[in-house]
């Protein structure tokens, strides 16, 4: 019975992880930049196929992990100067359609380059074993993840809550004519932001390959989720997203346990409960 | 008042944009034109590639021995994205714009059942090479439909069959929540208790699923001896990874209600000792499919999967009736011609039964395991079943 | 001439090729045109919330859906006249939509998006789950075209088709527009610019709202009600949280707040689409750049361009 209970929570745990990672990106983006970024999906997959080549290439998954967000970041970046910049001040309905083209575009860049098979990923062998707990084998690699999600949760919470750029950024959100006035180069922060969004998402992909593999569809499966998770938590807010993961990954895990007739719809549930009662999400701020 | 004249001119300008193609395009009535429709992008490429492949070593073949009836063979391809709205809309496309009477390839069984009852309205044929719904040949048959698969009740059918003489007793049914999986699985639990083995659970994860860990939880649980999955083709990778990792591999025989060369591809080395039915596998030891399976794999580098031996084999005998018949333009006359025709097929005879228009075929099941000639997994054959146990009673899914 | 004598003759001119339409066009491209107004006229529902309410719904595909189901259904089991069907469409798009909206309309912005989207999703797993009626993941098929009054034969020509389809449209867009230009649709252009004053005058913003969300929805039912008898099937794809993603993508594309705009959004975006998947596997990734381009370029969508090209001249 308790070995039960734990490996669920354990599931649930590993794939809150998997989802804080995509989720957290994508909130920074809305509550930054104010943009819908229907790409974020793409960056995640585009995050796991770079994984699978560069674990190909070189062996090291460890070095995929490193090396990996910074390459999507800049590609993200890059992206940001070269066509978001330009529409910011435009209704948010362009924004929508722009990151909607340039999801379209990475997704079937990754199928030009890499064809229609999935990619299988392995994870290294120090992670690739399982634990034992409670007399059932659980696997290793999803405790790495767990643990990863944490770290990077802590890393993000507290970049913003203690450092001087953590500050600036939070001060631009607020009010970023104010911050420009105040010194801020409102534009520089807005690529750095977007571009270590893409980034995050990235460390998602890589660090979900070795469990899901890298296949096509990633991006139409995670994006929704990743929506869900950052409207329950809360636009904007990345302790938000981590309840937000926490909660949709239960109503997965669960619900796809006890009920997987509503395994579907569970998620959709909870979040039109959450909203009904408090419109904003459950750390979200008044507009 | 701009805008008005500005819909004027658009509308003015999506007429000639539209018609403009069609005036240019020369309309050429000595070739045979054959429709190619398939998921060619989106997320079941791998379908459109494979039955692409075939598609392309037909084309070739038939070509070098001067065509059909003397004309050449036109092959025109659409993307159907796998959606069954854009396949309509592409197969209409190829009937009345390209002038195509043949149309095979489809990815998916939605896209069948919605393009299947227009065959007669449009003076077409459609010929299934993977879709395995059973209501095309059962409640949704028209006379303009032809299935030279076997049907995913005739793969539960190979399976059942098989395990009957195993020791298993108990089984797992976990199919994804859809038409397919769901088809699937109660076919299989059907015929399995028939048989006397027991069900200990089922369960439908949704199509797409990240994480699998409560279902192999689950199975874990049940003390299922064998699990019997129906999932989708970009579902199986995912849940083998996971499973894999889980240690569940070891402790339950995975079945597979297909198993494609696809999968062993993807999965690698964590299948061995998978087994399944299949709709073809390259190693089938006939003579025919010996030639195939090396001309193939001159042609393309790969060994063919069953979208492409299927469309493969669809195609020929398409030919062949088409030949018999006389006449490229004629339905009812190739219709007749290829009802109760027999063809000579890779894994030796088809029947095209007249009452339905299923090919009466018998079914192998196999199991993915090494051999020394390979540096990869291959599908071995275990067994073959007879066409007379595999296929079922005319227009139903039973067998007995 | 003066401003209202070109004014009539560029309608007169508009209807006159509208008309004529079906001696234009062969066959194939017929059914295409039609397509495109049925899309056209979805698309249209939508740009009543998104351009004049300002709410943005990321779940309108429903609509559209349930619009086909109830016409499917309707023709296939009882046969009955065309005109009954798009009834049925509307009346069931209408009703989801009431209760969906009164919930939604509690939140508003991105939030209000995602219950529209939420709620939604819920409506694509009915469809996809409950087999029996609604045939599952497989959808229904075999949708026929049926009569345009008891009595008469059934509909076969496409023309005729047509021209059912081309009435419904132009009979949407005559309603919405007087809609736009009644008090009501002041008072909801009026939330759109400013809800706090809005609010702040004394009424209650959240009816206005609600009423123009079922509006939209009911005018996206017909567009589903037509779609099912026309291709014939009707399936849950259509209302599946990557459609309510291509109709918005159609209304931006067209010029949102318009009426015409998200018209002729719709027919660009399924005729590039159409144009490009037949000559290249690759054409999402050039679609994808079509767009990114024209949203740099191209402020205010396609009409925009057109009024910015028109006012240039006079």
């Amino acid at each position: 019975m308790w070995s039960f209970v734990v490996v669920q929570l354990l599931n649930a745990l590993s794939l809150a992880a998997l989802l804080f990672l995509v989720a957290a990106g994508l909130t920074l983006i809305f509550g930054i930049l104010r943009v819908v970024n229907f790409a974020h999906g793409a960056f995640y997959m585009v995050g796991a196929y770079l994984g699978f080549t560069t674990v190909v290439l070189s062996g090291r998954f460890w070095l995929a992990l490193l090396v990996v967000p910074p390459i999507v970041g800049l590609i993200g970046a890059s992206l940001e100067v070269s066509t978001l910049r330009f529409i910011y001040q435009r209704s948010p309905n362009y924004q929508l359609l722009l990151t909607f083209g340039i999801g379209l575009v990475l997704e079937e860049t990754v199928r030009v380059i890499y064809g229609a098979n999935s990619k299988s990923v392995d994870a290294p062998s120090l992670l690739d074993g399982s634990v034992h707990l409670f007399g059932t084998p659980y696997p290793t690699y999803r405790l790495f993840l767990t643990g990863l999600g944490i770290a990077i949760a802590l890393g993000v919470w507290l970049f913003f809550a203690r450092t001087h750029a953590g500050l600036i950024i939070r001060a631009m959100a607020q009010n970023s004519e104010m911050a420009n006035c105040l010194g801020t180069n409102v534009q520089r922060v807005r690529t750095l932001v977007f571009g270590a969004s893409c980034a995050l998402a990235a460390v998602g992909g890589v660090a979900s390959a070795p469990m899901t593999t890298a296949y096509l569809g990633m991006s139409v499966n995670v994006v929704v989720d990743a929506f869900v998770v950052v409207v329950i938590g809360g636009l904007g807010s990345v302790v938000g997203s981590a309840a937000g993961s926490l909660i949709v990954a239960a109503a997965q895990t669960w619900g796809g346990y006890y009920i997987s007739e509503t395994a579907m719809i569970l998620m959709y549930l909870v979040m039109g409960a959450i909203l009904i009662f408090r419109p904003h999400g459950l750390f979200g701020e008044k507009e | 008042m701009k805008r008005r004249k500005f819909l004027m001119v658009a509308v003015g300008g999506i007429s000639a944009s539209v018609s403009l193609p069609a005036l240019l395009r020369a309309q050429t009535q000595n070739q045979v034109k054959i429709g190619i429709l398939t998921a060619l992008s989106g997320a079941q490429a791998i379908y459109g590639e494979q039955t692409k492949r075939g598609v392309e070593y037909f084309a070739k073949e038939v070509n070098a021995r001067g065509g059909i009836l003397g004309k050449p063979v036109e092959i025109i391809y659409e993307d159907s994205v796998a959606d069954p709205a854009t396949a309509v809309r592409k197969a209409q496309k190829l009937v009345e714009k390209d002038g195509v009477k043949f149309l095979t390839g489809l990815s998916m069984s939605s896209e069948a059942l919605a393009i299947s009852p227009k065959g007669p309205e449009w003076n077409s044929l459609l010929i299934s090479n993977i879709t395995g719904a059973g209501a095309l040949t059962t409640t949704a048959f028209n006379r303009n439909f032809f299935r030279i698969n076997k049907s995913a009740a005739m793969g539960a059918r190979v399976t059942s069959l098989y395990l009957q003489d195993s020791p298993m007793k108990r089984f797992y049914g976990l199919g994804n929540d859809y038409a397919y999986g769901r088809d699937a699985v109660a076919s299989f639990s059907k015929q399995a208790t028939a048989l006397g083995k027991e069900i200990v659970g089922t369960a439908f994860p949704p199509v797409g699923t990240k994480d699998y860990a409560s279902y192999i939880i689950r199975i874990k649980e049940s003390g299922a001896q064998g699990c019997y999955f129906a999932l989708t083709g970009g579902d199986v990778p995912i849940f083998f990874k996971q499973a894999l990792q889980f240690g569940l591999t070891r402790d339950v025989k995975m079945i597979l209600e297909t198993l494609d060369n696809k999968y062993i591809d993807q999965v690698g080395d964590a299948m061995e000792g998978t087994i399944g039915s299949t709709r073809y596998a390259y190693t089938i030891d006939t003579p025919k499919n010996q030639k195939f399976v090396a001309g193939f794999h001159a042609m393309h580098n790969v060994y063919p999967d069953y979208p492409d031996a299927v469309v493969y084999q669809g195609l020929d005998w398409l030919a062949q009736a088409i030949e018999k018949a006389g006449t490229a333009d004629d339905l009812e006359k190739i219709i007749t011609a290829w009802e109760d025709s027999t063809y000579e097929g890779l894994e030796g005879s088809l029947f095209m039964r007249k009452c339905d228009h299923q090919v009466v075929q018998g079914g192998y099941m196999t199991e993915a395991a090494r051999d020394p000639k390979f540096p990869h997994l291959v599908p071995k054959i275990l067994t073959h079943y007879s066409a007379e146990r595999v296929t079922p009673k005319c227009r139903t899914e039973n067998f007995d | 001439m003066t401003r209202s004598r070109v004014l009539v003759l560029t309608y007169a001119i508009t209807l006159a090729v509208l008309f004529a339409i079906p001696w234009l066009l062969a066959r194939y491209q017929l059914s295409i045109f039609i397509e495109l107004l049925i899309f056209g006229l979805f698309a249209m529902s939508l740009d009543l919330i998104m351009g004049y309410a300002g709410m943005i719904s990321f779940g309108h595909a429903a609509y559209f859906g349930l619009g086909a189901y109830a016409s499917g259904l309707i023709l296939i089991h009882f046969e009955a006249p065309i005109p009954v069907a798009l009834l049925a469409g509307i009346a069931l798009a209408g009703a989801v939509a009431a209760p969906v909206g009164w919930l939604s309309t509690r939140a508003t912005g991105i939030y209000f998006a995602m219950l529209t989207l939420a709620f939604a999703q819920l409506l694509y797993t009915l469809a996809y789950k409950w087999r029996e009626l609604t045939g599952g993941s497989d959808g229904i098929a075999g949708v026929p075209k049926t009569a345009l009054f008891w009595g008469l034969p059934n509909v076969t020509s496409p023309a005729v088709f047509y021209f059912i389809v081309l009435s419904c449209l132009l009979s949407s867009w005559i309603a919405c527009r007087a809609l736009i230009r009644s008090p009501f649709g002041h008072a909801i252009q009026g939330i759109r610019e400013n809800e706090a004053r809005f609010v702040s005058l004394g009424r209650d913003s959240r009816p206005f709202k609600l009423l123009v969300f079922v509006i939209a929805a009911g005018v996206a039912g017909l567009a589903g009600a037509l779609f099912a008898p026309f291709r014939g099937f009707a399936s849950p794809e259509a209302m599946f949280w990557v459609a309510s993603g291509q109709v918005i993508m159609m209304v931006i594309l067209g010029g949102i707040g318009t009426l015409i705009g998200p018209i002729i959004g719709a027919m660009v975006f399924i005729l590039i689409q159409e144009v490009l998947s037949s000559h290249t596997a690759h054409w999402m990734l050039f679609t994808g750049i079509v767009f990114v381009l024209m949203v740099i370029l191209l402020p205010g969508g396609i009409v925009g361009l057109a009024r910015r090209l028109f006012e240039g001249r006079t």
